[in-house]
């Protein structure tokens, strides 16, 4: 790495984005201006609607026998208002009713001639009236408003009739409710008076709300709900339009071949050009701090006094430390399809699914009761999206920040690496060039399609599974899982790519002392794994009633041992074995290292067990399970151990329970299963890799 | 001492999806000597950008091994474009950068000392008569214009070997005589230079040693007379003709 060279050519990607006017407008101009624009319009709309809504003066009629005491009683309330100084009698006070004579009342609210009407019944009539269903009822049949609390009998009912589809009537609704409620408080006290009670209005109780929350907080929350998917949105626009012209617009051009046939080294060509679309990333989001800067604390923009942010310096600084690895991950993204893609037009079309794709993840934070000590701290993207929003309400996880600092980060220099591996491909450079496996078809080809292949598995798997009623019984859909679905698909590559089974599937005989490890291996694997669970535990917990749940939806009580060990033990072991570490392992080998081989087929493994909190404990399991299919060269060895793994998992919730056991049980088992790895490692045949 | 450009049997394969596994350059080899032109003549396909494109280490060699001022082409690659000036009709300029700045990345890039750098852009701008263009946006150049400032970032870094792939593809009589003329003028100053062409009078004018390049093979490989004295032939074309034709015979 050359750094005069990277600093050289860094300076002249900033140069080629900054002449180009639409990556500025892109990039500057409108995250600059679409803060103050939006905050513009908020207040406005909201200044507006408080003007007219005051400005109106809301019609309404009385009908039913009892409305002379109706009337009464709203006349003496809106007088009393004017002595009462308390905030809801002050609000009150600004909206005008009058009531007017209409002779169909029901005629009158529908042309608009009145706002609402109230429906007056006696004790009587109202107890003849049909119970009604009370949830949804206020919405939805929109002319009739349900009364919140439950009726006495024999108790006069006023119903006020109101239209929510619009936004007058509403409001008058909202008022007029207000009023009676009070109303009805001042008559109760009155009445208890008249009838020799002592009216001491301190033994009433009135019902008021009060946040705790500060106005900062419940801005807080707000803000840090949509702040990281408005900075990916604003990220990728800018970003991609930067990085089109940097990549596709180059390749186009023909200023890539010069560049290329300088004496600038590849990883510098590509590091420059990362840097310059994640400093576009970053120029959006300092632009969007100084905007909360100038907006929101400096108040440039008269904003109303409860929108508040409290976001101290140290906070802000942690913010902006998350989003540079976001910035850093996204700007790898836009690269890879610039690079991906042969024009500035086909890096268009593939531009819009990933950002679609990408927003998905942002949207955590918006959706409720997502806390960061759960496993949304290892799902990139979504980290940031929740950190940011418990940052922005004053309630930082130090430890889980740092977890989702690391998780970004180690995102953002794997995209880079790969992203800066595609800009080295010569059919990427170079157009029109088909690389040979794809020409050749065979076992190269395989290779090249083998995800593909898991891909497509994993959408049956999921998307036909559980959408289809036929296989919703456990068995079925077992036997579809495991049989149509992994062993279809092995033979079926083993056709299409004419692919010798005892290779593809690694099945090679080992030597009996790697069987007598597997065997303690089986429960000694077992413990640790429990015990590794009940750490975890300690640090992110996961919910109890989730866990109860999914023993019960997994294991059907009625079924008898042999079954349930043939269903869950024998079937998946034999199965997924030839799948996973069979054939994934034979396609993906000689392409990966050992290390990047046990990581990325334990992840696959895990997603296609996909409730949360199954996918980390499958994943380990898959990562064992592929490096002993890697050390002893064969899936049989593999194979035992996930049956039994699997049948212990079903058997030994009736011998004991997790709490039974010492840590020094747990310490045992883990040294015998870290012995018995040992042994299957010194006994290694392992199979060629990268 | 080597020669300053060694090519031994390079080869490479495309695989193209209409037509299969394409052998655009099948056991390529020759040498050019210090401060020669030597002309790459061969019709459209015949292979001509593929090996000058291997040379500057944008392709990988399917095969066989090139050197460039002793770097190898895969196990060196910086090395052999630190020394070399690449050239064709699809390395385009930076239409968003002026003369002056596209002269100077480019030396600066190519490693040329950074303090000679500043001179060394006004003695381009000054020899290419770019000076009332020099802070002109590329954009806003005549092709002729653009011309000379490509020639111009070639050599910006003064390389001592220069690749010329068809420069002259696409140019006006005028344009592509200039450019011819600055050819011979890099190589009295010493440079070792490659020059491609499907055009005979250019080869024949231009090229101390001619390699007559058919179907990714070499079929020919000499001095302009020497060539004559072998085919007892005296136009360039008829020369070309006779060994095409034996080509095409033997395979
Ligand atoms: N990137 C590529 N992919 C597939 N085939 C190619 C590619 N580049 C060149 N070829 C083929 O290789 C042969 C040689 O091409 P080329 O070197 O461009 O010839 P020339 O420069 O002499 O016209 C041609 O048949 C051409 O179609
Ligand atoms: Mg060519």
């Amino acid at each position: 790495m050359n750094r005069s060279v990277l600093r050289l050519l860094y300076v002249h990607e900033m140069k080629m984005l900054l002449r180009a006017r639409r990556t500025v407008v892109m990039a500057v101009v409108l995250p600059a201006v679409i803060m103050p624009l939006m905050l513009y319009g908020q207040k406005y709309s909201a200044g507006r609607r408080v003007r007219l809504l005051s400005a109106t003066t809301y019609r309404y009629a009385i009908t039913g026998p009892l409305a002379d005491r109706v009337r009464g009683l709203i006349n003496q309330t809106r007088k009393n208002l004017n002595d009462s100084p308390d905030k809801e009698s002050e609000r009150l006070k600004q909206f005008k009713f009058v009531e007017i004579n209409v002779a169909n009342v029901r005629e009158s609210l529908a042309n608009g001639e009145i706002h609402l009407y109230l429906e007056t019944m006696t004790g009587e009539e109202a107890d003849k009236l049909p119970p009604k269903n009370e949830s949804g009822s206020r919405r939805s049949n929109g002319s009739r408003s349900g009364t919140a609390t439950k009726r006495i009998e024999g108790v006069p009912l006023f119903t006020v009739v109101y239209r929510a589809d619009r936004d007058a009537s509403d409001n008058a609704h909202d008022q007029m409710l207000a009023l009676l409620r009070m109303a009805r408080q001042q008559d109760s006290q009155s009445s208890l008076i008249e009838h020799g009670f002592p009216g001491d209005p301190k033994q009433l109780f009135s019902v008021q709300d009060s946040s705790v929350a500060t106005h900062g907080q419940v801005t807080g929350s707000l803000v840090g709900r949509f702040i990281t998917l408005f900075l990916v949105m604003m990220m990728f626009t800018g970003g991609a339009v930067a990085s089109m012209d940097i990549i596709s617009g180059e390749k186009e051009r023909g200023t890539l071949e010069t560049l290329l046939t300088t004496a600038a080294g590849r990883s510098e060509i590509v590091i420059a050009k990362q840097l310059a679309i994640t400093s576009v990333g970053l120029v959006i989001t300092l632009i969007q701090g100084l905007n909360f800067l100038l907006y929101i604390k400096l108040r440039v923009i008269a904003l109303p006094k409860d929108f508040d942010l409290q976001l101290p310096t140290g906070m802000a600084l942690t913010l902006l430390v998350l989003f540079i690895p976001l910035a850093a991950t996204i700007a790898s993204i836009l690269l890879m399809i610039s690079t991906y893609a042969k024009s500035y037009k086909e890096s268009q079309m593939y531009f819009f699914p990933v950002y679609i794709v990408s927003l998905i993840p942002s949207l955590a934070a918006v959706m409720p009761g997502i806390s960061l000590r759960s496993v949304i701290a290892f799902v990139p993207l979504a980290n940031v999206s929740v950190a940011a929003r418990e940052i922005m309400m004053g309630r930082p996880d130090v430890l889980m920040i740092l977890v989702t600092l690391g998780v970004m980060v180690s995102t953002a220099a794997y995209l880079m690496r790969a992203s800066a591996r595609m800009l080295t491909r010569e059919d990427l450079i170079i157009p029109a060039h088909v690389e040979a496996a794809e020409f050749l078809g065979g076992p190269r080809l395989f290779q090249k399609r083998v995800l593909r292949w898991f891909a497509l598995m994993w959408v049956v798997t999921f998307a036909v599974a559980t959408n289809v009623p036929a296989l919703a019984s456990f068995q079925r859909q077992l036997i579809f899982n495991e049989i149509v679905v992994m062993l279809g698909a092995v033979l079926l590559m083993l056709w299409t790519y004419r692919l010798n089974p005892i290779e593809a599937l690694s099945l090679k005989r080992v030597k009996p002392a790697v069987w007598l490890a597997i065997v303690f291996s089986i429960p000694s694997g077992y413990l640790t794994a429990l015990g590794v669970f009940r750490i975890v535990n300690v640090i992110i917990p996961a919910p109890q009633q989730l866990l109860e749940r999914f023993s019960e939806d997994l294991i059907p009580k009625s079924m008898p041992a042999w079954q349930l060990l043939l269903y869950i033990a024998v079937l998946p072991a034999i199965c997924e074995e030839l799948a996973f570490r069979g054939i994934l392992l034979s396609g993906l080998r000689r392409k990966l290292r050992p290390a990047a081989l046990v990581v990325g087929i334990g992840l696959i493994f895990g997603l296609f067990h996909v409730t949360l909190y199954r996918i980390a404990p499958t994943a380990a399991l898959g990562m064992i399970l592929t490096a002993i299919a890697l050390m002893t060269g064969s899936v049989f060895p593999g194979m035992l151990l996930h049956a039994g793994n699997n049948a212990l998992g079903v058997l030994a919730g009736d011998w004991f329970s997790p709490e039974m056991l010492l840590w020094s049980h747990y310490a045992a088992a883990a040294a015998i299963f870290a012995l018995s790895l040992w042994i299957i490692y010194r006994n290694r045949t392992p199979l060629p890799t990268r | 001492m080597h020669a300053p450009v060694v090519v031994r049997n390079l080869r490479k394969i495309f695989y193209d999806e209409g037509r299969g596994e394409v052998k655009a350059v099948d056991s390529v080899s020759f040498e050019c000597h210090e401060g020669e032109v030597f002309g790459l003549l061969g019709a459209n396909g015949a292979g001509k950008t593929t090996t000058l494109r291997m040379l500057s280490t944008i392709l990988t060699p399917t095969s066989g091994t090139a050197t460039i001022m002793g770097h190898d082409v895969v196990s060196s690659a910086q090395g052999v474009r630190k020394n070399l000036g690449f050239y064709s009709a699809t390395t385009a300029l930076y239409p968003r950068l002026t003369t002056r700045e596209t002269i100077d990345f480019f030396a600066r890039i190519n490693q040329y000392p950074a303090d000679l750098v500043e001179q060394r852009v006004e003695y381009l701008i000054d020899r290419f008569g770019l000076a009332k263009y020099a802070d002109a946006r590329i954009e806003k150049l005549s092709s002729g214009m653009k011309q000379k400032v490509s020639v111009a970032r070639t050599i910006a870094h003064n390389p001592s070997i220069l690749i010329f792939d068809e420069p002259t593809v696409g140019l006006d009589v005028l344009n592509a005589l200039d450019v011819q003329e600055t050819i011979s003028e890099l190589r009295s100053e010493g440079k070792t230079i490659i020059f491609s062409t499907h055009i005979m009078s250019e080869a024949q004018r231009l090229c101390d040693r001619i390699a007559i390049i058919h179907g990714g093979h070499i079929l020919a490989c000499d001095t302009l007379s020497g060539l004559r004295d072998t085919t007892q032939q005296h136009y360039l074309e008829d020369i070309f003709v006779l060994y095409v034709k034996a080509g095409q015979e033997t395979v």
